[in-house]
C-alpha cells in the first residue's frame, strides 16, 4: 500500500502542497483530479522522489519509501519522454535494463508489451515516426517493462481517442487486477468516473474530497426528481426545507433540505395525481468538482 | 543494480546510439582522408629529401662515388650508386626517371645530369668532392703527402650555443604540440557534445524518467563515459591511420614519438575529458534548448582556449621554462600544456605525478559541484537557470513546472 502523509512543498511564496494525505491499496486505481496547478504533478514528483517534500512522508508498504523501491515505480510523466530517434524496441530495452532486467528477459518483456498494446510491427521503427496514440502507448509499454510494483501515471489519458482510452484503461485494470496500486491523474472526469476505484479532489494542493466515486456523489445535495402530471406551482409548499431546483414540463427538480423526508415530498405529490418518476438526483463527478472548485462543498 | 551496472547500461546506449550515426562515419572518414592526405602530400610531392637518391657514375667518375655517398651520409642524405660503362644507358635513365643524377668526369671537369631539379645537398657534396680531387692532385705535384694536410684540416669551428636548440628537440616540441592540439581540438568537441546531449534529454523531457530510476550523478557519469569512448574511437582510429601513414612513408620516425608520449597522451586525453566534460555537462544542464548550448558552453570553452593559446605561446617556445612549469600545474590547463612538457622531455616524473593528483582531485571536486548544478538545474526548463539557484546557496523563487 502507497501512504502520502501530510506532504507540504514550497516554491518560494508558493504553497504547492499544504498537509496533503491519502492512501492507495493494492488492486485500487485511485484517480486524482484537480485544477492546473492543484498540485498532481508536483504530489507525483514527490511520490517518485524527483522532488523532495518540505515535510511529510511517503510510505510504502508499511516503511518510508527507499530509492530501491521507487525504482520499482512504473512512472508516466506529465510530459512525455522518450528518444525521438530511436527504435520502440531499443527504447523499452534500455529502459527495462535500467531497472536491471537482463538483456535477453529485457527483449522478451518488450516484445510481449508490444504485442499486448499492438505495437508489435512498429518495433523497429523511430519513435518520431509514430502517432501521438501510439507514442503514447509506447510510454505506457517504458513504464510497464520491468513489472513494476506501483504504477504513478501523470494524465495518462491526455491527448487519446476513446478507443485507446479504452485499451489503456484495460491495461490499466490489468495491472490493478494483479494486486498493484495504481495512481493516475486525469482533466477527464468522465474517464476518471468510470475507470476509477477512488478519487481523490485536489485544491490549492489540498486533498478537498476523496472516496469512492459513490460515496462522493453521495455527498452533493440531497436532490429528488418528482414527474406529477397533476401538480401546480408551489405544490411542495406544505413540505418544510423543499426548495425548487428546476422545472422541466411535469418534472420538477427538488432540492431537500438535510432533515426534509423525502418520504413526505413523495406523500405530498401522491394527492395530486399520479406519479410517474420518483429518483434521487446524483450529481456527476464533473459538477461535484466544479462545486468542489468553486468552494461549494468542503471537506469530508 | 549497483551504480557500476547503471553507469555502464547509460553509456553503452550513449555509445551504441553515436557511434552508428552518420556524422560519426563520416567526420571520421573525411578527417583520416584530410591527415592521410597531408601525409602523403608531404612525402610525395613537397619532401623528397628524405627518401634515398639513385644516383649513377661513369667513367672517370666512378672513382669518387664512395667519398661522395660518404660525405652525403654526413647530410643524412642516403646515396645509392649505381656504376655505368655508358653514358647513353645513364642519360637514358635519367630520362625515364629510374636515375635521379648521373655524375660523370672528374676533377675540375666533373659533371653531373639531372632531370630537371637538382638537388642541392647533392650538388654542395659533389662540389666538395670534386675540389678535394684537384686539390689532391695539386698537392702531390707539389710533393705535399694529401693526408698530411687533411690531417691539419681535420678541424672544425667550435660553436658556444648559449641557448641550445637542436633538431630533435624541435622534433620534440612538435609532437607535443600535436598531442596537445588533438586533445585539444576532442576535448572542445566532444565537450560540447555532452553540453548538447544534456540539453537533448532535458528537452526531450525524457531526464524525469530517467531520474526517477537513476541518480542524477549516475546519469552524468553515463553519459560522459559514452561520448567519451566515441571520442576514444575516433582518436584511436584517425591517429592510428596517421602514424601507419607516417611512419610507412618514413614522414616520422616512431622512436622520437616515444612510447611514453602516446601513454601520457591517452592518459591527459581521459583525464582531461574527464574534467572538461564535467563542465560541459553542468552548463548544458542549465539551459533548455539547443540553440542556447553555445552560449552556456563559452566559458567553458573559453578556459580550454586559453589553454592552447599558452601552449602555443608560452609552453612551445619555451617548454623549459617557469613559466610553463607553472601553467602546467593548473589543474584547467593541465591536459593541453603538459604533454608538450613531456614531449620535449623536460618534465620530470614527480611533477607530471603531482600534476596528474591535482587534475584527479579537481575531478572529484567537480563531480560533487556539476552533479548538484545538474541535478538542481536539470528538471527545470523555461529560460536560464541562474548559477546560484543551480547550486543550490540561494532559495529557488521558481516552481519547477
Amino acid at each position: 500500500m502507497l501512504e502520502l502523509n501530510h506532504l507540504t512543498k514550497r516554491f518560494g511564496p508558493l504553497e504547492a502542497l499544504h498537509d496533503l494525505s491519502f492512501e492507495v491499496r493494492p488492486g485500487e486505481i485511485f484517480g486524482f483530479v484537480g485544477a492546473n496547478g492543484a498540485g498532481k504533478t508536483t504530489t507525483m514528483r514527490v511520490v517518485l522522489g524527483v522532488l523532495e517534500a518540505d515535510s511529510g512522508s511517503v510510505i510504502w508498504d508499511g516503511s518510508p519509501i527507499t530509492f530501491a523501491a521507487r525504482r520499482r515505480i512504473g512512472y508516466i510523466p506529465e510530459d512525455r519522454g522518450l528518444y525521438p530517434k530511436m527504435s520502440v524496441i531499443a527504447q523499452l530495452e534500455y529502459f527495462a535494463r535500467l531497472h536491471g532486467v537482463v538483456r535477453k528477459a529485457a527483449h522478451e518483456a518488450s516484445i510481449a508489451l508490444l504485442e499486448r498494446l499492438g505495437l508489435a510491427d512498429r518495433a523497429k521503427s523511430q519513435l518520431q515516426s509514430l502517432s501521438h496514440g501510439n507514442q503514447q502507448r509506447v510510454q505506457l509499454a517504458a513504464a510497464l517493462v520491468f513489472s513494476p510494483d506501483l504504477l504513478v501515471l501523470d494524465e495518462p489519458f491526455a491527448g487519446l481517442d476513446p478507443v485507446a482510452v479504452d485499451a489503456m484503461t484495460d491495461v490499466l485494470r490489468a495491472e490493478a487486477d494483479a494486486g498493484k496500486p495504481v495512481v493516475l491523474s486525469s482533466h477527464q472526469l468522465d474517464i476518471v468516473e468510470r475507470v476509477c476505484d477512488r478519487v481523490g479532489i485536489i485544491n490549492h494542493g489540498q486533498m478537498v474530497a476523496s472516496g469512492t466515486v459513490a460515496e462522493l456523489t453521495e455527498r452533493g445535495p440531497l436532490r429528488f426528481w418528482v414527474d406529477v402530471p397533476g401538480a401546480v406551482a408551489g405544490w411542495y409548499d406544505g413540505v418544510p426545507g423543499v426548495t425548487l431546483v428546476e422545472q422541466d414540463g411535469s418534472r420538477w427538480l427538488l432540492q431537500l433540505a438535510d432533515d426534509a423526508g423525502e418520504q413526505a415530498v413523495l406523500q405530498k405529490a401522491l394527492t395530486l395525481g399520479p406519479v410517474h418518476e420518483f429518483r434521487r438526483e446524483r450529481p456527476a463527478l464533473t459538477q461535484l468538482f466544479r462545486d468542489v472548485m468553486s468552494g461549494k462543498a468542503v471537506d469530508e | 543494480m549497483n551504480s557500476q551496472a547503471l553507469i555502464r547500461v547509460i553509456a553503452t546506449r550513449e555509445f551504441m546510439t553515436r557511434i552508428r550515426t552518420r556524422v560519426f562515419a563520416i567526420t571520421t572518414a573525411l578527417t583520416v582522408i584530410a591527415i592521410g592526405g597531408y601525409i602523403l602530400l608531404q612525402a610525395y610531392v613537397f619532401n623528397t629529401s628524405t627518401s634515398s637518391l639513385e644516383v649513377g657514375f661513369v667513367g672517370a667518375a666512378q672513382s669518387i662515388s664512395a667519398p661522395v655517398r660518404a660525405e652525403a651520409a654526413g647530410f643524412g642524405e642516403t646515396i645509392n650508386v649505381h656504376p655505368y660503362t655508358s653514358a647513353a644507358a645513364g642519360k637514358a635513365d635519367v630520362q625515364s626517371g629510374t636515375l635521379d643524377a648521373l655524375v660523370s668526369g672528374s676533377g675540375a671537369g666533373t659533371t653531373m645530369m639531372v632531370q630537371s631539379k637538382v638537388d642541392l645537398t647533392l650538388e654542395t657534396v659533389l662540389n666538395d668532392v670534386a675540389r678535394g680531387q684537384v686539390l689532391d692532385q695539386y698537392l702531390t705535384k707539389h710533393s705535399l703527402p694529401p693526408s698530411d694536410v687533411d690531417g691539419q684540416l681535420a678541424f672544425s669551428v667550435s660553436v658556444n650555443e648559449l641557448s641550445p636548440v637542436n633538431a630533435a628537440r624541435v622534433e620534440q616540441i612538435v609532437i607535443g604540440l600535436l598531442v596537445a592540439g588533438v586533445l585539444y581540438v576532442t576535448m572542445v568537441i566532444y565537450g560540447q557534445l555532452v553540453a548538447a546531449g544534456v540539453i537533448e534529454e532535458k528537452s526531450n523531457r525524457i531526464v524525469e524518467i530517467l531520474l526517477a530510476t537513476v541518480r542524477p550523478w549516475q546519469l552524468m557519469l553515463g553519459k560522459i563515459t559514452g561520448i567519451g569512448l566515441v571520442a576514444l574511437v575516433q582518436v584511436v582510429l584517425i591517429a592510428g591511420v596517421a602514424l601507419v601513414l607516417a611512419s610507412a612513408t618514413k614522414l616520422v620516425s616512431i622512436p622520437t614519438l616515444g612510447i611514453d608520449v602516446v601513454i601520457s597522451g591517452v592518459v591527459w586525453f581521459v583525464l582531461g575529458y574527464l574534467m572538461y566534460a564535467l563542465l560541459y555537462a553542468a552548463a548544458g544542464s542549465m539551459v533548455s534548448r539547443q540553440e542556447d548550448v553555445a552560449s552556456v558552453a563559452l566559458p567553458v570553452t573559453l578556459m580550454l582556449v586559453a589553454a592552447w593559446i599558452i601552449a602555443l605561446t608560452v609552453a612551445a617556445p619555451d617548454p623549459g621554462s617557469p613559466a610553463t612549469s607553472v601553467f602546467s600545474f593548473i589543474p584547467l590547463f593541465s591536459p593541453v600544456i603538459m604533454p608538450v612538457r613531456i614531449a620535449a622531455g623536460v618534465a620530470p616524473f614527480w611533477q607530471v605525478a603531482i600534476s596528474v593528483v591535482l587534475v584527479i582531485a579537481t575531478i572529484y571536486i567537480l563531480v560533487a559541484i556539476a552533479g548538484r548544478i545538474y541535478r538542481n538545474s536539470v528538471l527545470r526548463v523555461g529560460g536560464r537557470v541562474k548559477l546560484s539557484d543551480a547550486l543550490g546557496i540561494a532559495p529557488s523563487g521558481k516552481p519547477v513546472v
